[in-house]
């Protein structure tokens, strides 16, 4: 997968909380989906580390960020409406 | 908690629209914030989750105020209550709410208020609290529907009242469900069956004895379904002795007239059936002492007649020996047939010859004897015979004369009474002159009637009379009687 045509998403997360765990799982499934074999994700724990919240100035969580291909784009919540988020993360269905 | 979207500058206005969107949405459940320490992370709905539910689920309306006295938050309950949908209320005044509202109270306490709705409104109770949110006064309400409320001391009453009636009740009260269980029972009923009554059929509960009613399977039946009233039953509850009842059965209707179980009442005639049967064998016994006494009656006037030199004579005969009767059978009376003391009987036989001018003619003497009831008669007429002879031509037709009366009781197996009857310094008596029908009626009612013996001794200075007779019953009532000291 090269950077220009991959999708390197960031989702922020807190531990265990009911919204984190639908997050990771929506956008698993989502990115399997419309994404195979194009996407790279990075789980931050802010519960681990929250000072990692200031690199994207994350104020809720579940926050997903993709950093590529940029303009950088976030969606906040749990990613349970997948209109919204291929919308808001502007995904090209393959 | 600080405001997150003011904790740094967003990049993009769409962006902290759409990061306050999430969180009005509940599409969050943590928050950045920062702290003196760098960013720090607050959950959301985790901590307020349980007491959500809670309200969310309580029987109460519940809402939140803001300083301007608006609706924040408020629950489906209070939804339900108002007729207004949950979105609708958010943002409406308090006030608005209710068709008159005076809150004095209210604050940590609680007012009344009439809620508005669609069914013309609704009595509330209302409690308000004052709380921070975040720094902001706020105030947590909670509105109680006093229908509800109402209604739930009413049932409560109403069941506190048949509880009370049941417990007052010198009835025997029973209910039984539809599945002809006892769901009730007074305290009598509870005295009288044989097992805690609660839960069971009633032919457990109670013993119903006799050879005419029916077995405990057609006596639940048929108190589940078929109304009766009055039928006499005997119950027994272990050792006691068995009890009569009236048992009466009916159905218990609910408001909407549909049977949903019955009552049974059951009223103790015990009494009433013991007062019956004495009644019944006082009766038999008058009877049959109505017609001794008139047998006694005839037989002394036919003697009486035979044994008589004129009408006059008869007369006067006759007439003092059924006085001497009508004495008896007061103290009878008096006594009601328990018996009564020697002494006593004498005094009342033997009063129209302890007059005034021979206060001192006749003494008594003697220890206490209660005489049984069947003894008054007989020793009456004996002793009436005897003072009327000694009244005519003994020691009492002249001045001089005097009598003393002593008894002595001898027990030997069985108990032995013996009456001395002295006549002092009255005329020489001839037994020729008392040898009539007084002297017949003496030795039969002594001899037949009182099972004993008579002696008669006409010494020179005076008659001597000994009875003697057995008593089946005595008693030596030293209160009631106390010994002869009469003279």
């Amino acid at each position: 997968m090269s950077e220009q045509d991959g999708y390197n998403l960031r989702l922020y997360i807190a531990g265990q909380t009911p919204k984190s765990i639908a997050a990771i799982a929506n956008l698993n499934r989502l990115c399997e989906k419309h994404l195979a074999g194009r996407y790279n994700i990075e789980v931050i724990d802010l519960m681990k580390d929250p000072a990692l919240a200031q690199r994207d100035q994350i104020v809720a969580i579940p926050t997903l960020i993709r950093q590529l291909p940029e303009p950088l784009k976030r969606i906040i919540g749990d990613l349970s409406n997948a209109e919204k988020v291929l919308v808001g993360l502007d995904i090209r269905p393959t | 908690m600080s405001d997150p979207t003011s904790s740094k500058p967003m990049a993009r206005p769409s962006e902290a629209e759409e990061t306050i969107q999430a969180i009005h949405q509940g599409n969050v459940d943590a928050l950045v914030v920062n702290g003196p320490a760098g960013p720090q992370i607050v959950m959301l709905q985790n901590a307020e989750q349980p007491y959500r539910v809670l309200v969310e689920r309580m029987s109460d309306g519940a809402l939140t105020l803001g300083a301007d006295d608006r609706i924040l938050y408020a629950n489906q309950r209070l939804a339900d209550l108002s007729d207004v949908p949950v979105d609708a209320l958010i943002g409406r005044s308090f006030a608005s709410l209710f068709d008159s509202l005076d809150l004095t109270g209210a604050e940590n306490g609680e007012a009344t208020a009439r809620l508005k709705n669609g069914v013309g409104g609704t009595p509330v109770s209302v409690w308000i609290s004052s709380i921070f949110i975040g720094g902001v006064a706020a105030k947590l309400v909670t509105i109680t529907d006093q229908t509800v409320q109402e209604r739930i001391e009413a049932v409560v009453s109403a069941e506190r009242f048949s509880r009370s009636i049941l417990e007052q009740s010198t009835e025997a009260i029973i209910v039984l469900g539809s599945d002809g269980r006892i769901t009730h029972a007074s305290l009598v009923a509870e005295e009288i069956a044989v097992r805690p009554p609660i839960g069971a059929r009633f032919s457990e509960a109670f013993r119903v004895v006799g050879k005419d009613f029916p077995v405990a399977e057609r006596l639940d039946l048929m108190l589940a379904t078929k109304p009766f009233h009055g039928v006499e039953v005997t119950m027994q509850n272990g050792s006691r002795r068995p009890r009569a009842f009236l048992l009466s059965a009916g159905q218990l209707l609910d408001e909407t007239k549909s049977a949903i179980g019955s009552i049974v009442t059951l009223t103790d005639i015990t009494a009433r059936k013991q007062a019956e049967e004495r009644q019944r064998v006082l009766v038999a016994e008058l009877n049959h002492r109505v017609k001794n006494i008139l047998a006694v009656v005839q037989a002394i006037s036919a003697q009486t007649v035979r044994t008589s030199p004129s009408l006059p004579s008869y007369n006067t005969t006759f007439a003092g020996r059924v006085q001497a009767l009508a004495v008896a059978h007061d103290i009878l009376t008096r006594t009601q047939w328990s018996g009564i003391g020697l002494n006593e009987l004498l005094q009342n036989v033997l009063s129209p010859y302890f007059g005034a001018s021979q206060d001192h003619r006749i003494k008594l003497s003697g220890p206490p004897v209660l005489l049984p009831a069947r003894t008054v008669v007989p020793l009456s007429m004996a002793m009436h015979e005897l003072a009327t002879n000694a009244s005519k031509y003994g020691a009492l037709s002249c001045p001089q004369g005097s009598v003393h009366v002593d008894w002595n009781v001898a027990r030997n197996g069985t108990t032995l009474v013996d009456v001395c009857w002295a006549e002092k310094d009255g005329p020489r008596l001839a037994a020729g002159k008392f040898g009539g029908f007084g002297t017949t009626l003496i030795r039969r009612v002594v001899g037949h009637d009182l099972g004993g013996t008579v002696e008669l001794d006409f010494a020179s200075n005076g008659l001597r009379s000994l009875l003697k007779f057995p008593l089946t019953a005595h008693g030596e009532l030293n209160d009631l009687i106390g010994g002869a000291q009469h003279s």
